[in-house]
């Protein structure tokens, strides 16, 4: 369903250039569970942006479910952003001035849904991250761990084929981290394909799959659990 | 998707609140600059009659003295008046559609009632009945006197609504009778509300005054000799013969207007046989001792002879323009520091999959609505700088200081229009923004 070839990506400024990722291979099948772990500035952001469209690749080829995404212009990028894609950030990337309904609403906003249904999914998708009783609240008034599971929540409710994750549970305490690892699982055993940076290698080893992204190079770790161990 | 937009735009609005307000201050500002001098410009040199501004025209005929031109201009023109035994003839031939002449003198009016202390002085115009219908002048009451009044030189009178509210309390005040100092006019007409801008057909120098309240036959005052030589503008070339009114009615001396109303170029062509055939005729009596400058001057090229518009007010337009958009540099400043605040907004946006034509939409509408606030608070400074500026030059009339329904709605509309052309770069810098990098900074 994901294909990269060759794929890397250099940032040049005027004077310096960076080499964030070098040429890499990877699929992605549906269904998998995939932790990206690294150290910090290694590149692990990049490879995600890349994988959900931020950014674009300066090399190589992406296909996404048999599409070639350079091939893309803007209105189709943000068409499939929209359908196949939710991305759950580290600092939530919740808009202060909407309640949580209209957060979770907003993706469901650029697309041609009724009112009704666009209700019906909210309410489904706040349903299951266990907020469904405080749509009427505003993001400052939940914390730090609700506010994730609204941003969860607003992911889920295009019901997209897959869930970019990055450090979802960086800015959260162990137990609050621990729920919402819980809350992945789950979303990912009903059939979403899941792509999660992390930092926490106990985390990683829940995954089905870790990659490794160290200085731009990326290399996919088997049986981690044994080697923490 | 309009309503979600707007609804966004009012959240964005509020959250940005105090540099919306100054936005929408700054336009307010520049739009009520920009439409209070266009609308005095406006009133100013717009056509006072369009129905009739092709087919007015001033008679100007040149009997000036023997020895020099009229005024010593270098390229001889006609006086702007005639003498009043030229209108008086020029109405006897009765050539043309309608014959106005315009005079006039001033005297103390009241009631038969009232006490001599009670009388007020008041300009009065005198012209004949086709004044009121070639001007299209409305009446509230009554009608234009008849034309044996105009014959005759009878004792009638029509009145202003504002004169007929003072004295009569607004009644319909047909029949009644009026005191201009010891003579006795019966009223037989009431105008309704009249305007005309620029008055064309009286002095230049007060085309922005309001009409006189009370109009008499032209041939009354003749009768009658009542003139003014304080009120009324005149112009000799030679003295008259003794210091008497009816020396001076008899005299080469010039101060009446006289309007004709001529419809089409063939009448227009007829007419003007006509003069030169009178000027000739008059030239055997021994008068016309100059060269023939018969001229029938529409209204607009009359007021322009006598600069009756002047340039300042278009300069202010001009002026009043530049500093509008001098204020929309810096509501654009303001937009676009503003949006510089949403980058977070748009990553997050862009990153669920609204593509940039959803994101340009949504701020064209916020700004749309800030020039929408910002051209409905303009009309309103407007309206305040135009009665301001009416209380302040007392000299110009009220009614050059209204806006039409029109220019109220073209007022809105260049608001809201100005404030998207100008709007237009600050939000294509704001969607522009990379997503990646935004959201990596969140
Ligand atoms: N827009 C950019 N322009 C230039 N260099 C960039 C840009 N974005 C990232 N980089 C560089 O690319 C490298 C990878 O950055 P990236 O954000 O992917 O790291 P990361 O693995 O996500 O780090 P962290 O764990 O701290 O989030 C870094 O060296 C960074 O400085
Ligand atoms: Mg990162």
């Amino acid at each position: 369903m994901l294909r990269m070839a060759n794929l890397a990506k250099t940032y040049r400024t005027d004077t310096i250039e960076t080499k964030a990722l070098s040429p890499f291979d990877l699929e992605v099948k549906q269904g998998e569970f995939i932790a990206v772990v690294g150290p910090s500035g290694s590149g692990k952001t990049t490879f995600l942006n890349i994988t959900g469209l931020l950014e674009v690749s300066s090399e190589g080829q992406y296909w996404l479910d048999g599409v070639e995404v350079s091939t893309l212009g803007d209105k189709a990028k943000s068409r499939l952003r929209n359908e196949k894609i939710g991305f759950i950030f580290q600092s939530f990337n919740l808009i202060p001035e909407l309640n949580i309904y209209d957060n979770v609403e907003m993706p469901l906003r650029y697309r041609k849904l009724s009112g009704a249904q666009r209700k019906k999914r909210v309410e489904q998708a706040l349903e299951k991250v266990g907020l469904a009783s405080r749509q009427k609240h505003y993001p400052s008034q939940l914390s730090g761990g609700q506010q994730q599971r609204v941003a969860i929540a607003r992911a889920l409710a295009g019901t997209p084929a897959f869930l970019l994750a990055d450090e979802p549970t960086g800015n959260l305490d162990s137990k609050m981290a621990a729920g919402i690892m819980s809350l992945l699982k789950e979303i990912n055993a009903n059939g979403t394909t899941i792509i999660m940076v992390t930092h926490d290698l106990e985390q990683a080893t829940q995954a089905g799959r870790v990659i490794e992204v160290k200085d731009g190079v990326i290399s996919e770790i088997k049986n981690l659990a044994q080697k923490i161990a | 998707m309009i309503s979600y937009y707007t609804k966004l735009a009012i959240l964005s609005l509020w959250k940005t609140r105090y540099m919306s307000l100054l936005a929408v201050i700054v336009i307010a500002v520049g739009i009520a600059a920009t439409m209070t001098t266009y609308t005095i410009n406006h009133m100013m040199t717009k056509d006072p009659l369009p129905s009739k501004s092709d087919s007015l025209f001033l008679v100007r005929l040149n009997n000036w003295s023997p020895e020099s031109a009229y005024k010593n201009r270098d390229v001889e023109t006609a006086p702007v008046y005639l003498s009043v035994q030229d209108a008086v003839n020029l109405i006897r031939h009765d050539k043309a559609q309608a014959q106005i002449p315009i005079a006039g003198f001033k005297d103390m009016l009241k009631l038969p009632s009232q006490d001599a202390v009670d009388a007020k002085m008041t300009f009065v115009r005198s012209s004949t009945r086709d004044f009121f219908s070639s001007f299209e002048v409305p009446f509230l009451y009554g009608s234009s006197w008849p034309k044996t009044s105009d014959i005759n030189g009878e004792q009638v009178t029509v009145i202003s609504k504002k004169l007929n509210d003072k004295l009569f309390d607004g009644q319909d005040s047909v029949g009644r009778t009026v005191e201009l100092g010891e003579h006795q006019f019966t009223v037989v007409g009431v105008l309704d509300d009249w305007f005309v801008l620029p008055r064309f057909y009286g002095e230049s120098t007060r085309a922005f005054k309001a009409p006189r309240d009370i109009i008499v036959p032209f041939q009354t005052q003749l009768n009658l000799e009542l003139w003014s030589p304080n009120l009324q503008a005149f112009e000799c070339w030679k003295e008259t013969e003794d210091a008497s009114v009816a020396a001076f009615w008899a005299s080469e001396c010039v101060w009446v207007f006289f309007w004709v109303e001529l419809n089409g170029e063939s009448e227009k062509r007829v007419y003007m046989d006509f003069l030169n055939s009178y000027v000739e005729q008059q030239k055997a009596l021994g008068r016309f001792q100059r060269p023939t400058l018969n001229q029938l001057q529409s209204p607009s090229a009359y007021l322009k002879e006598r600069d009756a518009y002047s340039s300042d007010s278009e300069i202010a337009v001009w002026l009043a323009i530049c500093f509008f958009t001098l204020c929309l540099l810096n509501a654009m400043s303001i937009i676009m520091t503003k949006f510089q605040g949403k980058a977070g907004e748009v990553a997050l946006r862009r990153a669920v999959g609204a593509s940039s034509m959803d994101l340009f939409q949504q701020y064209m509408i916020e700004t749309g609505i800030i020039g929408l606030l910002g051209g409905g608070l303009g009309l309103l400074l407007a309206q305040f700088c135009l009665f301001f500026s009416s209380q302040l030059y007392t000299h110009l009339s009220k009614n050059i200081m209204a806006m039409s329904v029109e220019l109220m709605v073209i007022t809105v509309v260049l608001s809201v229009l100005s404030s998207l052309v100008f709007g237009l770069f600050p939000i294509a810098n704001a969607i522009r923004v990379q997503p990646a990098t935004q959201l990596k900074s969140l």
